[in-house]
């Protein structure tokens, strides 16, 4: 082994932020307290580093090395493949990536969908592939926050966006017609690491996966 | 309207440290294969499309920065310089004997900014052997791409050798459709180990050849490695590799590197391209690796000399950064004389110039006469070991930092710069 034996893990701020900390305290790994962790950015715990960084950065970190392994949504790794290895479905933060239609629209299944339809999401890769796999021309409008207005005020037929309860979607007077994915929290690896420092990153592996109720 | 001043997005400038340390990493890692026999070719940046048509995969075409020339043909900057390689073996060089060791260095291009980490241009050194197939050849280019990590002054590094037979094997024993089995190697080739666990649980019949798959990333360690997977493979092509691999690491020992070398049965690589032993080079916490290489059997035959090859090639430009990282990261080399000058000195101060750089000595003249305020002000903004003010043809004003400021004769000076004293 040429490395240290010091691990680190990236974890995800926002929605799989609880998720994240009781899966390190659950695994005996960390215990620790999302407030701290949200001053301190960087918390060392015995052979353990973890950092808190945004959750699309989390494969960033991991790809470059400055971190060994990552928590991060499928949503995300759907956007930014790279090369990482993506090792265990942590089974949490569950939710759906969804094509979601103003009630009223006469929009549905892939048959009632115009000739080139118009979609508002923040993930447009993930978006453009699905609908280009089933044939259909789409127009991707990438925005990056409150997506569920613009069907609202016209800008496009319809948007992509995760949903793990359905609420915002009903707030919005939106409702699911075409499901292109579902999304959990996935333990990944940076490629290098575990072939680096195999024994140090595999017992963190082998903890988080007996924790999140995966069998080895 | 200023042009603009930081260059074009994903390629980048080398500043003379970064500039210099690569070049430095360059020439031992040429060096080093000149020493084991390869010899050096040069080929050009763009490369026809017919050639790379023949040569690389779809992906790889994909990202090639394609233009047409004047005459209307498609060509390509090229993306990696192998296939070049390739093509001098079986045209300019068909009537050379083989095996043929050939070693080469240059940029390499890729459209995607993705790729190479946001870096469109790269650096890329080298080696082939070609025309030598079995252990032998593929452990002399493992062992060469250990000693030429060595060579930059790369003080820890690793050699993970795996085979891409082993893997074929596998696949060919698990018992799955075909449909699914295209969707097993797509998930292995996009390390995606949470849909090929789903896609094997769905399957009835489980095999050892499973478990294997399923424990891909694990497979690594030392030779005791081999014995565990050869009591669970069930199949000739797997067990060969195994076979291979276990003599390959024999004569690794006997090349002396045995104590940097990793068995790594799930390495994943581009198994459409290679078909033999495969390694990677790793650095200390180092995120990528630095080397890859591997056996080729395949491509020489696509350009109607068929042979077996193996080779690698070192990304120069992480090994410079992975220098520049290290706890003493390199110097760039000082200067060692600035000459200035008054009205009647500069025939001495070129003089001395020539002198000194006769004795291999790194010395700057200055462009323009100072005093001598004006020649230390000068002198701090260069960084020389010594500055010698010129001011005739028999006098000259020799300072050297923390030292008194002696007048001397200038071949007195020549001769004590040159010799190192003081």
């Amino acid at each position: 082994m040429i490395g240290s034996e010091q691990v680190s893990l990236a974890i995800p701020t926002g929605a799989l932020l609880s998720g994240s900390l009781s899966l390190l305290a659950h695994s005996r790994l960390a215990r620790l307290n999302a407030k701290e962790l949200g001053r301190q950015l960087l918390v060392q715990h015995g052979g353990l580093r973890v950092i808190l960084v945004r959750p699309s950065d989390v494969p960033a970190y991991v790809d470059h090395g400055a971190a060994d392994l990552g928590i991060v949504g499928k949503d995300i790794l759907w956007e930014t493949p790279g090369s990482h290895y993506e090792l265990i479905d942590l089974r949490f933060g569950g939710c759906r990536l969804v094509l979601a239609v103003p009630e009223a629209s006469p929009l549905n299944g892939p048959d009632t969908w115009p000739p080139m339809l118009r979609v508002a999401t923040k993930y447009p890769r993930t978006a453009a592939s699905w609908f280009e796999a089933r044939g259909q021309a789409v127009e991707v409008v990438r925005l990056h926050g409150s997506v569920e207005l613009a069907p609202q005020v016209g800008l496009v037929d319809g948007i992509v966006d995760l949903t793990a309860t359905g609420q915002t979607l009903r707030a919005n007077r939106l409702r699911v017609a075409a499901v292109l994915g579902s999304s959990t929290a996935r333990l990944i690896a940076n490629q290098a690491s575990l072939k680096t420092r195999t024994a140090a990153v595999q017992s963190v592996v082998s903890r988080l996966r007996e924790a999140s109720g995966n069998a080895s | 309207m200023t042009p603009q001043l930081g260059g074009v997005l994903g390629f980048r400038d080398l500043l003379p440290l970064e500039a210099e340390i690569l070049r430095e990493a360059q020439e031992s890692l040429l060096a080093e294969m000149r020493r084991w026999g390869y010899r050096h070719v040069i080929t050009p940046l763009v490369e026809s499309m017919d050639v790379l048509d023949a040569g690389l995969g779809v992906e790889q075409r994909r990202r090639l920065f394609k233009f047409t020339d004047g005459r209307g043909d498609v060509v390509a900057l090229v993306g990696e310089r192998t296939v070049p390689v390739a093509r001098l073996v079986a045209g300019k060089l068909r009537a050379v004997e083989l095996p043929l060791r050939l070693c080469y260095a240059g940029p390499v291009l890729s459209t995607d900014e993705g790729r190479f980490h946001q870096r469109r241009e790269t650096y890329q050194v080298g080696a082939e052997l070609v025309g030598a197939s079995g252990p032998v050849a593929d452990a002399e280019v493992i062992a060469l791409a250990a000693r030429c990590m060595e060579s930059t002054g790369i003080r820890r590094y690793q050699i993970d050798v795996g085979h891409a037979e082993f893997f074929h094997g596998i696949m060919d024993a698990v018992r799955l459709p075909d449909q699914v089995k295209a969707a097993v190697r797509a998930a292995l080739v996009a390390r995606d180990f949470v849909t090929l666990e789903s896609l094997l649980e769905d399957t009835p019949l489980k095999s050892a050849e499973h478990e294997l798959l399923l424990r891909f990333p694990a497979l690594r360690g030392g030779p005791e490695i081999l014995d565990a997977a050869g009591g669970l493979v069930r199949n000739r092509r797997s067990e060969a590799a195994l076979s291979e691999l276990a003599r390959v690491r024999e004569l690794l020992v006997a090349h002396g590197i045995g104590d940097v070398v990793h068995l790594d049965l799930g390495a994943i690589r581009d198994f459409e391209y290679y078909t033999g032993v495969i390694f990677e080079g790793y650095g200390p916490d180092f995120g990528r690796p630095v080397a890859q290489g591997g056996r080729y059997d395949g491509l020489l035959e696509r350009f109607g000399r068929p042979a077996p090859a193996t080779g690698f090639m070192i990304q120069l430009d992480l090994v410079s950064e992975m220098l520049t990282r290290a706890s003493r990261p390199p110097e760039l080399p000082r200067l060692d004389a600035a000459l200035a000058w008054t009205a009647s000195g500069l025939d001495t101060a070129l003089r001395l110039g020539s002198t000194l750089r006769l004795f291999g000595m790194r010395a700057v003249v200055d462009t323009r006469v100072r005093s001598q305020a004006e020649a230390h002000a000068w002198w701090r903004a260069v960084g020389a070991a010594n500055l010698v003010h010129c001011l005739g043809t028999t006098t000259v004003s020799w300072s050297v930092k923390g030292q008194r400021t002696r007048r001397l004769p200038p071949e007195q000076v020549a001769a004590r710069i040159a010799g190192g004293g003081e």
